[in-house]
């Protein structure tokens, strides 16, 4: 999944200070499945990850944006804790504010940025053609 | 936001009325000369300082350093002070890296002593000092260590030999902010950290080796020790995935509550509560412990830095000292007294990318320079100057104690990895003799002088507006990137 395609599911957005991604899917599994690849995208470039490592993800927010930012947070506690990168995401249970997943990935040595947090700021997850649409900032 | 919107109060001093827009508590002012307010024109940072005047609490004005720019609920560059007990307290107003900060090391060496031997003193600090996307440090903490530094910051450093008292005697707070307690603080902060004391991290994370260029005020410059010639070295980093974490934590528990205290925000990182509810006294009370981490973070690179110019120039050069001049936070919220309306007020004050300057007499400054105002530690880009500053009645007058925090960002990463190749800028700054050691030519690109607003510009506003005067100028010979 590149982050320049033209009209693609996952597009860089300037930002002075930081690195913010809009993303969008046909629904909300997939835009936090895109979300999480966009994650990847930023950590990783273009090496390649593996799925020797699973991780059973289990998020319980106070709304749908709130999953949407413990969903990354919960990717980038696992990059910054164990370098762990994961491009392979079954989501298994889902409701607008709750999910279960098991994510597959590895780590990776060379991590190409480093990831501080996953922000609210101007957080709204909206209705874009027969999709939704998003626009996440990262503190890096 | 456009120039109709503001008005000029001084040659550097703006304010947008409180009548900009209804939701706005206070004005918001800002510091800039044309350029520079130009340039903050070119982003959305003066909507997200307005944003920042609907806090509830806040008194006085919503202000902005003439380093501001975009960031994400606060613009960076940006400091308001808050009622207390009563006025909130907002975890995106300190920002993620809790206590990101500066520490500025001074030696008796003049640049001709380290010269020769400079490759060699770039090439040890990068071996010496962790630094890089993910590189843990040489120290695994237990749980009960990591405790050990949330209360006691960089005493627990001293402890353990990384320290001398005067290093801590010259640290903001002394190193240490009273009433952080451990169980505040997620399980999840605690394991993500444990092995990253003593480690710089990525972004804009630096170690430099600097020589003092200029000198503006003897007398202060004096009590530094600072002379022309003179090779002093620089660290700016904060509390790694410990406040990163915290803050996390924070943001999202704030938002399940922040309705139940009837508070309205334009932007959801603005997320708050009041300092007097269960919310608020938790997260000041983690974010202190997140400080202390960062405190003792600094110190243990310090201790690293030391070990680095021993490892090079031990028995090439007369008897070297490495001594600390002072080490600054430029992300915090801090319990303050400050003069509101001709009134002594305690406030919450949030400083985002803004550095504390207090001015002479200040009963919290160390001795050896309470007569003379705070030191302030203002770091440029690669390849361009960096700032030593005093704080000055002016800074307690106008800005709640606060100034400048660097040269401030103008271009997106994204543009700037575009533009810019990192092996090209390497081979720049070699031209110009900075000894770049770099983990990530691509993470080089991101920082590029090019993409920072003149430091010397920023310098020129503050000192113009009173808010800090200044002291020295160094530029820098290597620089370690994370």
């Amino acid at each position: 999944m590149s982050h320049d395609e033209t009209n693609g599911p996952i597009q860089v957005v300037e930002h002075t200070a930081d690195w913010a991604l809009q993303i969008r899917g046909r629904d909300l599994a997939e835009l936090l499945h895109h979300a999480a690849q966009g994650l990847a995208g930023l950590l990783t470039g273009d090496l390649p990850v593996g799925t020797d490592e699973e991780r059973t993800v289990r998020i319980d927010a106070y709304d749908t944006e709130g999953l949407l930012v413990g969903w990354l947070s919960e990717l980038v506690y696992w990059a910054e804790r164990d370098g762990l990168v994961f491009r392979d995401i079954d989501i298994r249970e889902m409701t607008p504010t709750a999910l279960a997943a098991i994510v597959r990935g590895s780590r990776v040595e060379n991590l190409q940025k480093h990831i501080k947090a996953v922000t609210y700021h101007d957080l709204a997850i909206r209705s874009a053609g027969e999709g939704l649409e998003v626009t996440i900032v990262f503190d890096v | 936001m456009k120039t109709g919107d503001f008005k000029r109060l001084s040659p550097y001093l703006y304010e947008i009325p409180q009548a900009h827009r209804p939701d706005m508590r206070v004005p918001a002012r800002f510091y800039a000369d044309a350029e520079l307010l130009q340039a903050t024109l070119g982003d959305k940072s003066l909507d997200q300082l307005v944003n920042t005047a609907t806090l509830p609490g806040i008194v006085a004005y919503a202000l902005a350093m003439p380093d501001i720019h975009q960031g994400y609920g606060f613009p960076i560059g940006g400091v308001i002070a808050t009622r207390v007990p009563d006025g909130v307290i907002s975890p995106g107003g300190v920002g993620y890296d809790i206590n990101c900060g500066v520490r500025l090391l001074g030696t008796n060496l003049h640049r001709s002593d380290v010269a020769p031997y400079l490759d060699e003193l770039a090439t040890q600090l990068q071996r010496n000092c962790p630094h890089g996307v993910g590189r843990g440090g040489g120290i695994l903490l237990t749980r009960k260590q990591m405790e050990a530094i949330v209360r006691h910051g960089a005493r627990w450093a001293l402890e353990q030999g990384y320290a001398t008292t005067s290093d801590l005697e010259r640290t903001e707070e002394n190193g240490c902010i009273d009433g952080a307690e451990p169980g505040k603080i997620s399980e999840r902060a605690y394991e993500r950290a444990r092995d990253q004391l003593g480690t710089l991290g990525a972004g804009n994370h630096f170690i430099e080796v600097d020589v003092v260029d200029r000198i503006f005020d003897e007398t202060a410059a004096g009590r530094m020790g600072l002379f022309p010639g003179q090779v002093v070295a620089q660290i700016h980093c904060g509390s790694r995935g410990f406040g990163h974490q915290i803050c996390t934590d924070y943001v999202n528990r704030f938002q399940r509550v922040v309705h139940q205290y009837g508070i309205e925000l334009p932007d959801r990182e603005l997320v708050c509560a009041p300092l007097d509810t269960p919310e608020g006294r938790d997260y000041l009370s983690a974010m202190k412990g997140a400080a202390n981490f960062a405190f003792c973070n600094r110190q243990v690179l310090t201790h690293l830095i030391r070990r680095s110019f021993s490892d090079t120039l031990g028995g090439h050069t007369h008897e070297h000292q490495v001594y600390q001049i002072y080490d600054i936070a430029h992300n915090m919220a801090k319990i303050e007294q400050h003069e509101v309306d001709g009134r002594k007020m305690t406030v919450c004050v949030h400083r985002k990318g803004a550095t504390r300057a207090f001015g002479p007499g200040s009963p919290v400054l160390p001795e050896v320079y309470r007569d003379i105002g705070q030191p302030v530690l203002v770091p440029g880009s690669m390849g361009t100057a960096s700032w030593v500053l005093v704080g000055t009645e002016g800074s307690m007058a106008q800005s709640f104690g606060s100034t400048c925090h660097g040269a401030g960002r103008m271009m997106s990463r994204s543009r700037a990895k575009k533009e810019i190749q990192g092996s090209e800028l390497r081979r720049e700054l070699e031209e110009q003799g900075i000894r770049v050691r770099a983990g990530s030519l691509a993470g080089l690109a991101e920082e590029a002088p090019a993409a920072y607003k003149d430091v010397d510009r920023v310098i020129e506003v503050v000192h113009g507006a009173g808010i800090a005067r200044k002291v020295a100028r160094l530029v820098p010979v290597a620089v370690v990137k994370g």
